[in-house]
This record gives C-alpha cells, sequence and structure tokens, in this order.
C-alpha cells in the first residue's frame, strides 16, 4: 500500500540538490559558541554573587562587637564603602553618632553630587545621605541631639524646604518654606528635647520681591508653630552659630560682630559685642549651667584659638577657660561639654591649596569654608591638661563634621571598625545586573537551549529503552 | 582515523539535504535546517565524531524541524478540505512529485517526519520512536494520521491508482 509513497518519498528527494551550507554552518557554530559562553560567563558571575550574598545570611551570625552597647563616640571615621547603603534604605541605621560631609571621592559620588556620611550610635555602621550639593555636616546639616534625626535643607529655589530624616524609621518629614514664600531655607539648631528647630531662610521683602531679608526662627518640627528671631539683611555671619542652653530656656546666636541672647518664643534678652577675632564657640557655646557663653578667640598673628567665657546678660568677659590651647587650625568650633568638664571641639586643619591666611583677621565662615579646609578633627580640651586629646579622626578631604549631643554628654568613646569592601548597594545593583543579564542570555539561547534539552531527552530515553531492553 | 568535519560534510551533505527537503518541503527551509543542524554537530564533533554523527545530524535535524514548527505554526494553515488536486497528464512521474509535495506540506511536521522515517529512511517503528524520543504508540498515531490525511490530499500516493478508461 505504500509501495507508491516510498517511491514518489525517493523521487522527491532526488529533485533536492547538496545544499552548500559548510561555511555558514561554521559560522553559525562559531556564533552560538561565543553566544554560550557569554551565558556560561553570566550564570558563574551570577552564581559567584548569589553565593556571596547568600553565605553571610547562613553561616552562624557572629555577635556583634557593639551591638546592644550605648551611643559612643568612635575613635575614627572612615570614608563610606562604594555602595553603602542609604540613611532610608533597610536595614535602618537607627540613632546615629558622628555626621561628615568633605570633598573626598566617595562623599562626591559619580556626578558630583555630595553626601552625608552617617555612623551608627553602638557600633561602626555606615550610611550616606545624598545631598547634591555641598552641605557641610554641624552647619547645615545637623544631628538631633538624641542621634535620631537627620535636618537637611533640600527643595528646589521656588520650594525650599527642610527635611527631618528619622534614622530609625527612614521616614522623612518636610518643613516647607517658612510663614512666608522664602527661597531658601536651611536648619541652624536642634533644641535639646528635639521637638524644635531653629532656622534661617530668606525671604522677600515685599510682595515682588524686589527685596530679600534673612530670618532666623524657630519652628516646631510638625510646621505649626513659627517664632521669629531675627531679622536683617543678607550677610556673611546670620544666626551663625546657635546655641541653646540645656535646659532650652534661651538662645544664643550670632549675627555678624555680636550676639543675641533670646527666649524661644522670641523674646530678647541680651545683646552682645564680640571683640575681634572672637566668634561664638558653636552650638555647645553654653556652660553645662547655663551660667556662661563660651567664645573662641584668636590669638593676634598666630593660629592659636583659646576658649573664653562671656557673662550672658552683661557681655562681661570672665577670662580664658583653664583648657589647652589649639594650635595650627583655621579655626575650632565647640560642639559640647563631657562629663569630665573636657571641652569637645572640632579642628579645622588648613587645607593644602588654600589661598588665605589663617593668622590673620578672616570671618569664620572663610575659616570652615570648603576651600580653606583640609581636614577635621574632633578634639578633647581637658582642665589643666597641657594640650589637646585627639579623639576622633577623619581621612583627609574630610572638612565637616556633627557629633550627637548625647554623645557628646556621656563622654563615651570607643576603637572605631568602620566597614571595608563594598556596600549593600553594591551587591544589590551587581545581583540585579547579572540577573538581568543572564535572563538576557537564556532568552537569545532559548533554541540551542531547548534542543539540549530534548537531546537529554532523547539520551535518557534511550538509556531507558536499553536498560529495559 | 576519524573523518573531519569538511569530509564529513562533503560526503553526506547530499543525503541530508535530500532528508531536509523531505522534512521541511521547501529548498530555503531545507537549507537553514541543514545549516543549524551541521552548526550544532560541528559543536560537538569531538564528542560524536567516533559514533555516528550522521544519525546525529539527523535527529538534530527532526528535532529542530518540530521546533521550528511550533513557532511558525500560527501562520501554517490547514485547511479542511484537500485543494483542488493537479489534472492527470502524461508526465506522472513529476505530477507525482508534486502531488507529494503539496501533500507533506499539508502534514504537521511529526507527521511529516514519521513519514520520512518510516518510508524514507525504512526504520521500524520502534527505531522512529527511538530517534524522536517519544513512545511507539505516539509513532503509531502520527503515521496513521499521516497516512490518513495523505489518503485524503493525494490518494494516488498510497492507493493504486484507478485504472484509466480505455475509451
Amino acid at each position: 500500500m505504500t509501495a507508491r509513497l516510498r517511491e514518489a518519498l525517493q523521487a522527491v528527494a532526488d529533485d533536492a540538490p547538496a545544499y552548500p551550507v559548510y561555511e555558514r554552518a561554521l559560522a553559525t557554530a562559531r556564533r552560538s559558541r561565543h553566544r554560550h559562553r557569554l551565558a556560561a560567563t553570566a550564570a558563574a558571575v551570577a552564581l559567584v554573587a548569589l553565593t556571596t550574598m547568600t553565605l553571610p545570611l547562613v553561616r552562624t551570625p557572629a555577635l556583634e562587637p557593639a551591638a546592644g552597647s550605648p551611643a559612643a563616640l568612635p575613635d575614627r571615621v572612615a570614608l563610606p564603602p562604594i555602595g553603602t547603603l542609604h540613611v532610608t534604605d533597610r536595614p535602618l541605621l537607627g540613632p546615629a553618632a558622628v555626621l561628615f560631609s568633605g570633598v573626598a571621592g566617595r562623599l562626591k559620588g559619580w556626578n558630583d553630587a555630595n553626601r552625608v556620611g552617617v555612623v551608627g550610635a553602638d557600633s561602626d555602621r555606615y550610611r550616606i545621605m545624598p545631598m547634591g550639593y555641598e552641605a557641610p555636616a554641624g552647619e547645615v546639616v545637623l544631628l538631633s541631639p538624641d542621634g535620631r534625626y537627620v535636618a537637611r535643607p533640600a527643595g528646589s529655589h521656588e520650594r525650599p524646604r527642610v527635611d527631618i530624616v528619622d534614622l530609625a524609621t527612614g521616614r522623612t518629614r518636610q518643613l516647607n518654606g517658612g510663614p512666608a514664600a522664602s527661597t531658601s531655607i536651611e536648619p541652624a539648631a536642634w533644641s535639646p528635647d528635639g521637638r524644635q528647630l531653629v532656622v534661617r531662610y530668606i525671604a522677600p521683602t515685599d510682595p515682588p520681591r524686589a527685596g530679600h531679608r534673612a530670618v532666623l526662627g524657630v519652628v516646631t518640627l510638625d510646621g505649626e508653630r513659627w517664632t521669629r528671631l531675627a531679622e536683617g539683611g543678607l550677610q556673611a555671619i546670620f544666626g551663625s552659630p546657635v546655641a541653646f542652653t540645656a535646659a532650652g530656656d534661651r538662645i544664643a546666636f550670632q549675627v555678624g560682630r555680636s550676639v543675641t541672647v533670646s527666649k524661644p518664643d522670641g523674646t530678647a534678652l541680651s545683646s552682645l559685642l564680640l571683640p575681634a577675632d572672637s566668634w561664638l564657640a558653636g552650638k555647645g557655646a553654653w556652660s553645662a549651667d547655663g551660667r556662661w557663653l563660651t567664645v573662641t578667640t584668636r590669638r593676634a598673628d598666630n593660629t592659636d584659638w583659646s576658649l573664653r567665657r562671656l557673662d550672658p546678660a552683661t557681655g562681661r568677659d570672665a577670662g580664658p577657660l583653664d583648657l589647652p590651647t589649639v594650635s595650627g587650625t583655621t579655626a575650632i568650633r565647640l560642639l559640647g561639654w563631657g562629663p569630665d568638664g573636657s571641652a569637645l571641639v572640632v579642628a579645622y586643619e588648613p587645607g593644602p591649596v588654600a589661598q588665605d591666611r589663617f593668622d590673620q583677621p578672616l570671618e569664620m565662615d572663610q575659616r570652615t569654608a570648603y576651600g580653606n579646609v583640609g581636614g577635621v578633627q574632633v578634639l578633647a580640651l581637658m582642665p589643666g591638661a597641657t594640650g589637646p586629646r585627639t579623639v576622633l579622626t577623619a581621612p583627609a578631604e574630610v572638612l565637616a563634621v556633627d557629633v550627637a549631643d548625647e554623645v557628646i554628654r556621656s563622654g563615651r568613646t570607643r576603637q572605631a571598625s568602620p566597614p571595608g569592601g563594598v556596600g549593600g548597594r553594591f551587591w544589590f545593583w551587581t545581583t540585579l545586573t547579572v540577573v538581568v543579564w543572564a535572563g538576557i542570555a537564556v532568552y537569545r539561547c532559548r533554541e540551542n537551549l531547548a534542543l539540549w534539552l530534548d537531546d537529554r531527552r532523547v539520551r535518557r530515553a534511550r538509556a531507558t529503552a536499553e536498560r529495559s531492553g | 582515523m576519524a573523518e573531519t568535519f569538511r569530509e564529513f560534510v562533503v560526503h553526506r551533505s547530499p543525503r541530508l539535504s535530500r532528508t531536509a527537503y523531505l522534512l521541511t518541503g521547501d529548498h530555503q527551509l531545507a537549507e537553514d535546517l541543514l545549516q543549524a543542524a551541521l552548526a550544532r554537530t560541528y559543536r560537538h564533533w569531538r564528542r560524536i565524531s567516533d559514533g555516528d554523527p550522521e544519525a546525529y545530524v539527523r535527529r538534530v535535524m527532526y528535532h529542530q524541524q518540530i521546533s521550528w514548527w511550533r513557532r511558525r505554526r500560527i501562520t501554517e494553515r490547514l485547511q479542511s478540505q484537500p485543494p483542488e488536486r493537479a489534472a492527470t497528464d502524461t508526465a506522472e512521474a513529476t505530477v507525482l512529485r508534486l502531488s507529494l509535495a503539496t501533500a507533506l506540506r499539508r502534514l504537521t511536521p511529526r507527521q511529516r517526519t514519521v513519514l520520512v522515517l518510516r518510508f524514507y529512511e525504512d526504520l521500524t517503528e520502534a527505531q522512529v520512536a527511538q530517534v524522536l524520543g517519544c513512545s511507539v504508540g505516539t509513532v503509531k498515531r502520527h503515521g496513521h494520521d499521516a497516512l490518513r490525511r495523505l489518503r485524503e490530499i493525494a490518494p494516488e500516493l498510497v492507493d493504486v491508482p484507478v485504472e484509466r478508461s480505455a475509451r
């Protein structure tokens, strides 16, 4: 019955010429081999990445040496590793001990978007906070007294705002604008209880915005209540620094060459004129008992810095404190007071290419400007000591630092162990990239994969048939 | 000494080309099919050159053809009624070839493959099942369906042609 079919098949087959496919088959095989190699490489990289990510999860977790220990000041900070998690990434950091910023490569990012480094309060866990512009820690990016919140300027020129980032929850609260349509706003100081923020903003003097004025105000964190502390023309030193008493009942701030003391409700209590080459010392300018204000003073014609006391009511100079002098720095800024009466100060070291002379009169904002500073360290000035003691060091090009008040007051320090290698974001993006490329490779090689699966199925079927036969 | 891949292609291409053409029913597709199968063979040449590389190429062609058909089948349409058959003429052999070519295009690749393996390669049903990696029952079903369809499309291929009237 099928004889004719056989004949017909033979006849039809005889019509087919020998196809000249040798060269093309070789080229196809080489392309296919190349794709296979790429897919194998992608798979190997994916495997390595997954193994690297999985191993830390399955191995016996080592107890973090400082886990659960109280907040303490690390004895050094390092540059955050490439791919460090952001402050809003999980796992969340929780309260921090130190903020730092600068112009080091890993604080600048690929597109010069400045970042602020954040160090955990109880251990050396690092996070970064992208800023997008130069934002010195301790001056416009501020750590709350308990280390849980970071206040930072944000928004655009049309809609400026202050963001308050909760390091424990990752949430961000926004303080918009100010009572008037301001063109810029930045945090200046935290109140001791962390419920209020002193902010500087620039507001138009009239509706057409023909002129502007600088305003210093206190705002509750919910943004409901704004209280004006001072108002004036635009000038270099306006509301910088700002210092609260420990009880939070008085605020001292410097405008130009004078220091104003006022209540948080805006009631001015006194105004003091500062001597030449003296500045309100910093956020820790009030003595622990609130009786004195501290100013930093540079000795004429050199770069020796000392701390002096002023009567906050009359401005009477009560003389220098019995603390070591700091030499060779562009400036010092007082962070606060330790339990042993020592003053913790940030010392700004001159930058290698700084244009200004720091043994000559120069305004404070220039002394701490990034272009004039080469590095910072935190020093403890112990009463009666012969010289300052370094309590925190930072790599070159870290140019500003802030420390949580609670850490300062506790006086606790710890040996730092900054993270090395690469951070969590690096692994996340690497894994994602590898998975995507592996997926593309599998898709592109799906024909060969299907053939290979068919091949395997046939081999197994044949083996089964041979066993059973 | 095992032959080189070039020698293999030179010697076996004519036979493999014929099989490829029977599997696809189209010269262009047959060429592509043979090219893909030889490319795959070349990648595994070291492993299979000592065995039966031609059987390997054929097996790859069978599976590749079915795999391609899976992706092309949306555009392929089987008609419920057989098309009008070519009128009988004196060149009976030519008509027969044309009928077969037309009929083969109207079979599914599995049916066509089973036909080629059974009636061109002269394999038994068990050997076909082994080559295709399926059961003998499946081979029988595809073979049965293929022949039934051929009877509908081109009965002269599987039945003895009706004697012509003497008038």
